[in-house]
């Protein structure tokens, strides 16, 4: 098999100092070279990218542990994030950048962090607002790319939008009680307001606002769905066309052409994991005339069924993960997967448009045919390939979260270069770089 | 003034739960004596002669590794006391050796190997299933190193919910969060208050 | 100023000097200095001032004059003018304690007759009723102190009156109404219990109960500085007897106590069953009786669901005291309440094994204890079912369930009847024993199944061998044919059976055997006895083995003393029969280590009849010449070491209780042990002698170890000891000899030299080869040093004083320096040679002296040493330590502390490891202050060995550091230890996976231990 693995993860670094507990999830800051991580500690702690060291530990909010963090897209001069806690509550905090990019060394404190007493300085991060109304353990949060809502999601089964009226009051816009069972994660579509969610009752949901209302307008469930606990959804990058493999389009076949189109008008697609040991990606199947109802000026009051949509799945990738898997990542410039679980291993796939003669794939069965048979398109034109498979990433522990991020230190070795974040059981945050294959 | 769910559970006895032979029975003796004139003449006096060799008198068979076997776990888990008997999960049969199963890694590449535990509630609605698992996935995740993946199951056809429970025990997220539920943690720490 | 006014002023000011003034008056008043009519007069006028308190006093100074008035002084008239004027003052509320106090000084001053009894009492009843009135502690208890006397004097008086006032009683009680003071309810409890012991109650008996019952259960706790020392159980027991006093309470005790069972208080319901238990033990056959069913059925369930052991404990005393109650009555009542307890009984054992049938066979077993008519009704109740159910179980668990409860019925049995070597209670009436209806169903259902069930069901055969044990032992119930069978089958399991799992049964076949050779020694003999030794061949040529776990069984028969004679007596017989047979030399030596094992396990018999016996000229001499003889005679086994070790040992257990003048026989043998050949000629006075005769050094050894102090050794001691020096030098030597000749040198100093003589013990070996001299130290020399210090240590001799600093010196020795230091670990090692039983001289406080000597001048000199030396001390250090008791160390370890943690960090010193590590725990359970400062450098340590997999530490030492680790969790305060948590926590993790099984589960109890250290929940 590692004939087929072209690529090569390399440990870059581990952020340092790591927590001495389990750490849940990382998230990149949209635009500065930081992250966050949710550690079981009840704190989070935030990380340079560029010097690899801690930068802020906030303490102090949350009860039990913090579950989820996600930047606040589009704020200017100061950093946002929300935090999601067992303690069934979420928490806002601020702080001022004072034009700071993170490398100036003056206000960095290492470990000193740690102390309480830190938190009534302003240059820290400022508790701004607690969001309460979940039963119990909030799971994971996500802002929506215009920064104007928030969703929450809990094992109280319910999915919860907020939207951020002025400073700090925090307006609950949608309770979303469709799922049987936790809600496991949420995730934004990029380009609209459209939200996804995956459970622990084996469904993926998505919803929209119809009429002043959230209802959901899509369930992926049954022998469709997973069929086991899903636990991480997330959308494709805005415009990868123009990245990924599609970029390259002269002298492609019409057919492939078509396909690329086609795959315009679906939009971005939607990457769902599960404890069934698959990475799944869905495709919504593209309205062929513009919706009426959704650009005539009256809006109806009863819920009309053209705002449903249909997603399918479009591809299974290939099955390499021993165990459930908890994460998976789209990356916003290469378009690759990473997917990381119980079984410690990082595994990055990659689509490529499927050889012609089937005789070439032959000698790696890795790769999975995409299943949209009775679909639009009768012979898949694409295949997902393991292109990296890494085992042992955090020595035997388990991985809870995986992710793409921006490189920023000294070392980068071009503009726009991704790395890979992975945030274990051992509490330790990772950063991997990728080598490509020499390009032939 | 009796809630419980099972009042009056059949009870295994010590001598009949599956045990590691002692040490005196382990040594096989070809002579089939237990070595009783073994101390006659103690063992410090004749041979020990600290003036030969000051050098480490490690034990002789200090490299023979003992590796981790479905007893080990056993012995792990049967003393757990259930939560509701002062009586322990092996002498209550709810825990029992063939139904334990440690699975080597999958792949040369990695180092995981997994332990599946299928449990055996004393009637098939016992309402503190899902506590004894939890017990009994908690006190393995304390006692084997982390390369152990623990997998915690009812035993198929013993308990009338076993897929949900099953599905609970196997959520790890879910476990998490239960270890920071202080009245529930009072419960398992009482459980594992008994093991040694 | 008359005394009264003194008194007055002086009682606030100075209470002491009021007192002397009215034992002044007191005085005056025998002398007829003072008139009691002038004392009372000059009183008035202040027993009407408008002010309470004076007139308190003054009754307190009347109390106090006549306390201090002697007999006599006063007439009759006059002390009854003093009653009535006192009782006439108790209608003031003020000083009614005082009046008390007069009254019974006046008491004191001579008896009253009734009527003036009984007009106290009625006074009391009118002026002051309810007592409680008064606030004062101290006000209220003179009164009761009086009422209890009177009550105690005056029985008859009070009894009388109360027959004639029926309205008394009530009054009576209700007068101590709402008391709440501990010393004054310990008074009226004993008050109230006269009444409810010796007067008729009848139709008072429920107020009476009540106005104690009130007070059920006690839950008073006494200050912390409390004066009175009154504890709440003190209150209890008072309480209980009042309860338990009189069968009339019976109809409003026990609904009130079974009442109160139901509480959630366990010490309510502790205190309930004690009481009914007591109660029950008082109340009489009649009333129990009607009682006894309602009891049953409460008091079952506080065993058949156990909530507080020692509740179940008591609720089985009950019912056993309510059987013991009914044993005194007629027979009827007794049946009529074993009949439900043997009907619940029965019903569980149709689902035994459970909690309920173990529950019903302690129930069982706990009655049956009471006498012999109450388990023979128990067994002709519960037998017939249990039988029945028995032949009809599906199962083995069910059986064996049974049979559980069938076992602890003959166990009681036993306690009534006694057993055969001792007659119990009712050990004359063992004739009628219900037992014996079923001794054959009982015999042959256990027999059978110990037979025939398969080696699996090992709890099962458990249990039938243990009631096979059982009726074997009851008095008068079986045959000896019977318990030949029993023997027969238990020595077939010995013999023949496959060995399975831990081997539990045929270790409890052989213990059985044991058991019943101490109550049927003959039966045992007869039976047991050609079985085993059939099994043992007079010669193996086969060279096969089987006969090792018959001998390990014949052997442990010799624990048994009524045996023990017999079973020595045919080893020996064997052992010549195997020698002389040319058995192959493993069985000789098993035979020998036989003989050595039952040997030790006789040897309180040996010492008995120490002289007498024939021990010596059956067995010793003829080994001993066995040893030495180079003829037919001498087996080829006695060439080997350990077979002369084991022959010198035989010999040292029989000697060494000889009389001296015996032992001298030996003593002038000792070395040509009847040879026949001149000492000289051997060792250890001839380097070269013939080979063989080198290794009977050893058995020289352990004779030399059996004389008395006062036997006369072949040679002069001076001449021996460097004989054997030199001697020992000899490199040619095997190890086993070089060590016996040590040891001869460590016996003989410590045995024979007088005190003045060890002083100079070791100058002749100095003068001879120098010993000390640092240049000719090689280890054959510090073997020799060692060896005379050990003989010396143990007499704690002053000249240790000289030698240690010069044993010390030799630690810098840049080649031999760590040998002498690994010497330490033995001087005080136990040895088994030199030990009070062979007469060694052993010093109570010798370990005091060797630490005083050696600990601080080892410290003193590390910290001088220079670096490639230093760990030599921190050797010696530990191995001194290594055998020191810790209550020695104690005091100094502050100054060993920070030694022992470097000697954690040594490599390949494993001993000296583990014995730091070692005094590192002791230190943690006795004395864990001294280490706190220290904690971070000790949990660093520990880790580090711990959870290192190289050489550096062998599994012993991370058992022993996981188990310190542990100790440090639970010896210091949670704020102490927790910011280490984490840390340890996760180092722990490496230790789970050991490569070996032991430190894999020191290290989860370890990590479990440091897991339980947690922050306490915040919510």
């Amino acid at each position: 098999m590692p004939n087929s693995r072209l690529y090569t993860l390399k440990p870059l670094t581990t952020l340092a100092p790591p927590s001495s507990s389990r750490t849940w999830q990382t998230a990149p800051h949209p635009t500065l070279p930081i992250v966050a991580t949710a550690c079981s500690d009840r704190s989070v702690r935030v990380y340079s990218l560029t010097s690899f060291i801690l930068l802020h530990s906030i303490t102090g909010g949350h009860k039990r542990s913090v579950r989820a963090v996600s930047w606040k897209p589009g704020t200017k001069g100061q950093s946002v994030l929300a935090t999601g806690s067992f303690d069934a509550s979420a928490g806002i905090w601020r702080r001022e950048e004072q034009s700071s990019n993170e490398d100036d060394f003056t206000n960095r404190r290492i470990g000193g962090a740690e102390d309480e007493d830190g938190r009534d300085d302003d240059d820290d991060y400022q508790f701004s607002c607690i969001l309460d109304g979940h039963e119990s353990e909030i799971k994971s949060l996500s802002w929506s790319p215009t920064g104007q809502y928030l969703a929450t999601c809990s094992r109280d089964k319910s999915v919860w939008i907020w939207e951020e009226l002025e400073d700090d009051n925090f307006e609950t816009v949608a309770v979303l009680q469709e799922h049987d069972g936790d809600v496991k994660c949420v995730a934004w579509h990029p380009e609209e307001d459209l939200l996804a969610s995956a459970s622990y009752d084996d469904s993926v949901r998505l919803y929209r606002e119809d009429a002043d209302d959230w209802v959901q307008v899509c369930c992926i469930s049954g022998k469709e769905g997973h069929g086991m606990t899903v636990w991480w959804v997330e959308f494709e990058g805005s415009g990868m066309s123009k990245k990924d493999f599609r970029a390259q389009q002269e002298g492609l076949s019409d057919e492939r052409l078509q396909h690329i189109e086609r795959l315009e008008r679906s939009g971005p697609r939607l990457a769902t994991c599960s404890d069934d040991r698959t990475v799944r990606v869905w495709r919504r199947t593209p309205r062929d005339q513009p919706n009426a109802s959704s650009n005539t000026g009256i809006p109806s009051i009863i819920r009309s069924a053209a705002i449903d949509e249909d997603w399918y799945q479009e591809a299974v990738l290939p099955q390499v993960h021993e165990r459930a898997i908890y994460s998976v990542s789209w990356s916003q410039t290469t378009g690759m997967i990473a997917s990381a679980g119980s079984d410690g291993k990082i595994i990055v796939y990659k689509e490529r448009w499927k050889q012609e003669s089937n005789g070439v794939d032959a000698q790696n069965g890795e790769h999975m045919d995409v299943d949209g048979a009775h679909r639009a398109e009768p012979q898949p034109l694409t295949e997902w390939v393991v292109v990296a498979e890494l085992f042992s990433a955090h020595d035997v522990f388990e991985i809870n979260h995986v992710t793409w991020a921006k490189r920023a230190d000294k070392g980068k070795r071009w503009d726009g270069e991704e790395v890979i974040l992975s945030t274990g059981d051992d509490g330790e945050v990772k950063v991997w770089e990728v080598f490509e294959p020499p390009s032939p | 003034m009796d809630d419980k769910d099972n009042a009056n559970p059949t009870i295994l006895n010590p001598s009949d739960l599956p045990s590691r032979r002692s040490q005196s029975a382990a040594k096989a003796r070809d002579d089939g004596g237990s070595g009783l004139f073994d101390d006659l003449i103690p063992r410090y006096n004749y041979l020990s002669d600290p003036f030969d060799d000051p050098l480490s008198d490690s034990d002789v068979d200090g490299d023979a590794v003992e590796s981790i076997d479905e007893q080990e776990i056993y012995d792990l888990i049967s003393t757990i006391s259930d939560p509701e008997h002062p009586l322990s999960l092996g002498s209550l049969a709810v825990v029992n050796l063939p139904d334990i199963h440690i699975h080597p890694p999958a792949s040369p590449l990695s180092s995981i190997s997994t332990v599946v535990v299928e449990i055996t509630p004393t009637i098939t609605h016992c309402s503190l299933a899902t506590v004894i698992g939890l017990g009994v996935r908690v006190r393995l995740e304390q006692a084997l190193p982390p390369r152990f993946r623990v997998d915690v199951r009812i035993k198929k056809g013993t308990h009338s919910t076993d897929e949900q429970v099953n599905k609970q025990l196997g959520d790890k997220e879910r476990v998490a969060a239960a270890l920071e539920n202080g009245t529930l943690m009072g419960v398992l720490r009482k459980m594992l208050e008994t093991c040694e | 100023m008359s005394d009264i006014q003194q008194y007055l002023l002086d009682y606030d000011r100075n209470k002491k000097e009021a007192t002397e003034t009215a034992q002044k008056s007191a005085t005056r008043l025998k002398d007829g200095q003072l008139k009691l009519i002038s004392l009372v007069t000059d009183l008035g006028e202040y027993l009407n001032s408008e002010d309470g308190p004076t007139r308190a006093k003054t009754m307190s100074y009347l109390a106090e004059v006549l306390a201090s008035t002697p007999q006599k002084v006063l007439t009759l008239q006059q002390r009854n003018l003093l009653c009535d004027f006192t009782l006439s003052r108790t209608e003031d509320t003020e000083g009614l304690g005082s009046c008390a106090k007069a009254l019974l000084a006046l008491e004191e001053l001579g008896k009253w007759d009734d009527v003036r009894v009984v007009g106290i009492i009625e006074a009391l009843l009118t002026n002051t009723h309810p007592l409680r009135q008064f606030k004062q502690q101290s006000e209220r208890y003179p009164v009761l102190r009086l009422v209890d006397t009177l009550m105690a004097k005056y029985r008859e008086a009070l009894r009388e009156h109360n027959e004639s006032r029926p309205d008394f009683m009530s009054r009576f009680i209700a007068y101590f109404d709402g008391e709440k003071d501990p010393r004054n309810l310990m008074m009226v409890f004993s008050i109230l219990r006269v009444p409810m012991t010796e007067w008729n109650i009848g139709a008072d008996a429920q107020e009476l109960f009540d106005a104690v019952f009130n007070y059920f259960p006690i839950t008073f706790r006494p200050p912390p500085d409390d004066p009175y020392g009154i504890t709440a159980q003190d209150l209890k027991d008072r309480l209980k007897d009042c309860i338990s006093s009189t069968a009339d309470f019976a109809p409003y005790a026990f609904p009130a106590l079974l009442d109160k069972l139901d509480s959630t208080s366990m010490n309510t319901k502790r205190d309930v069953l004690q009481t009914i238990t007591a109660s029950v033990a008082e109340y009489g056959p009649r009333t129990v009786s009607l009682y006894a069913i309602t009891l049953w059925d409460a008091l079952k369930f506080e065993i058949l669901n156990v909530q507080e052991e020692d509740l179940a404990q008591e609720a089985l005393s009950g019912l056993a005291a309510i059987a013991r109650t009914l044993s005194q009555g007629t027979s009827g009542s007794l049946n009529a309440y074993l009949r439900p307890i043997i009907k619940e009984c029965n019903e569980h054992l149709e689902d035994a094994p459970t909690k309920q049938s173990q529950a019903s066979a302690r129930i069982l077993q706990k009655i049956a204890n009471v006498s012999a008519e109450v388990t023979n009704t128990l067994l002709a109740g519960v037998l017939p079912t249990l039988f029945l159910l028995f032949q009809t179980a599906d199962t083995m668990a069910k059986r064996r369930g049974l049979l559980e409860v069938l076992v602890q019925l003959v166990r009681a049995n036993i306690e009534v009847y006694g057993d055969w070597r001792t007659m119990g209670p009712a050990g004359d009436q063992a004739g009628n024993n219900a037992l014996s209806q079923f001794r054959d169903q009982a015999l042959e259902v256990m027999l059978n199944g110990l037979e025939t069930a398969p080696a699996k069901e090992v709890s099962f055969r458990l249990v039938c061998l243990d009631g096979l044990l059982q009726v074997s032992k009851a008095r008068q119930l079986l045959s000896d044919e019977h318990v030949g069978r029993i023997i027969q089958l238990l020595h077939v399991i010995v013999i023949h059976e496959e060995s399975h799992g831990k081997n539990e049964v045929k270790e409890a076949a052989i213990s059985g055997i044991v058991e019943i050779a101490h109550q049927k020694p003959q039966v045992v003999v007869d039976k047991a006895f050609p079985a085993f030794l059939a099994q043992l061949p007079d010669t193996n040529a086969d060279g096969s083995r089987a006969y090792s776990t018959v001998l390990e069984a014949f052997a442990k028969l010799a624990s048994e003393e009524q045996v023990f004679d017999t079973v020595l007596l045919r080893l020996k017989n064997k052992f010549s029969a195997a020698v002389s047979q040319g058995a192959s030399s493993e069985y000789i030596v098993a035979l020998l280590s036989a003989i050595l094992y039952a040997l030790t396990k006789g040897e309180g018999k040996l010492s008995q009849d120490s002289g007498k016996s024939s021990y010596y000229t059956d067995i010793a001499l003829p080994l001993l010449q066995r040893a030495s003889s180079s003829d037919a005679s001498h087996p080829v086994a006695f060439d080997d070491e350990r077979t002369l070790d084991l022959v010198g040992r035989i010999c040292n257990l029989i000697i060494r209780s000889q009389p001296t003048e015996q032992q001298n026989a030996v003593a002038a043998e000792v070395y040509t042990l009847f040879r026949g050949v001149p000492e000289n000629q051997l060792p250890p006075f001839k380097w070269d002698a013939a080979p063989e005769t080198h290794k009977t050094m050893i058995v020289s050894t352990h004779l030399l170890a059996s004389f008395r102090k006062d036997a006369t050794l072949p040679c002069e001691l001076q001449f021996l000891v460097s004989s054997l020096a030199n001697y020992a030098q000899q490199p040619s030597l095997s190890i086993p000899i070089r060590s016996a000749s040590l040891r001869q040198m460590s016996l003989v100093i410590n045995k024979y030299y007088t005190s003045a003589a060890l002083k100079t013990c070791m100058d002749p070996l100095i003068a001879e080869f120098d010993l000390f001299n640092s240049d000719k130290l090689d280890p054959p020399r510090i073997r020799i040093i060692f060896a005379c210090l050990k003989g010396i240590v143990l007499r704690s001799s002053p000249v240790l004083s000289t030698l240690y600093p010069t044993l010390l010196s030799l630690l810098s020795h840049p080649k031999y320096g760590t040998t002498v230091a690994h010497g330490f670990s033995t001087l005080l090692q136990p040895d088994d040679l030199l030990t009070k039983e062979n007469h060694c001289q052993i010093l109570g406080l010798h370990k005091h002296k060797s630490f005083a000597l050696l600990v601080p001048s080892i410290t003193k000199a590390f910290k001088e040493a220079d670096p490639q030396t230093r760990p030599n001390y921190l050797i010696a250090l530990s191995g001194a330590l290594r055998w020191m008791p810790f209550d020695i160390v104690v005091e100094e370890v502050n100054q060993l502390v920070t030694l022992l943690l470097q000697s954690l960090d040594l490599k390949g010193v494993d001993a000296v490891k583990e014995a730091a590590i070692g005094t590192l725990m002791s230190t943690l359970i006795e004395k864990p202050q001294v280490l706190e400062e220290h904690l971070n450098a000790l949990i660093s340590r520990l880790l580090t060995n711990a959870t290192s997999k190289d050489k550096s530490s062998p599994p012993a030492v991370r058992v022993a550091a996981l188990k310190a680790l542990t100790l440090v969790a639970e010896k210091f305060k949670q704020e102490v230890v927790l910011p280490y948590r984490r840390q340890v926590v996760k180092k722990l993790i490496a230790a789970l996976d050991d490569g070996k099984r032991e430190v894999r589960g020191t290290a989860v109890r370890c990590r479990a231990k440091w897991l339980s250290v947690d922050e306490e929940d915040d919510e």
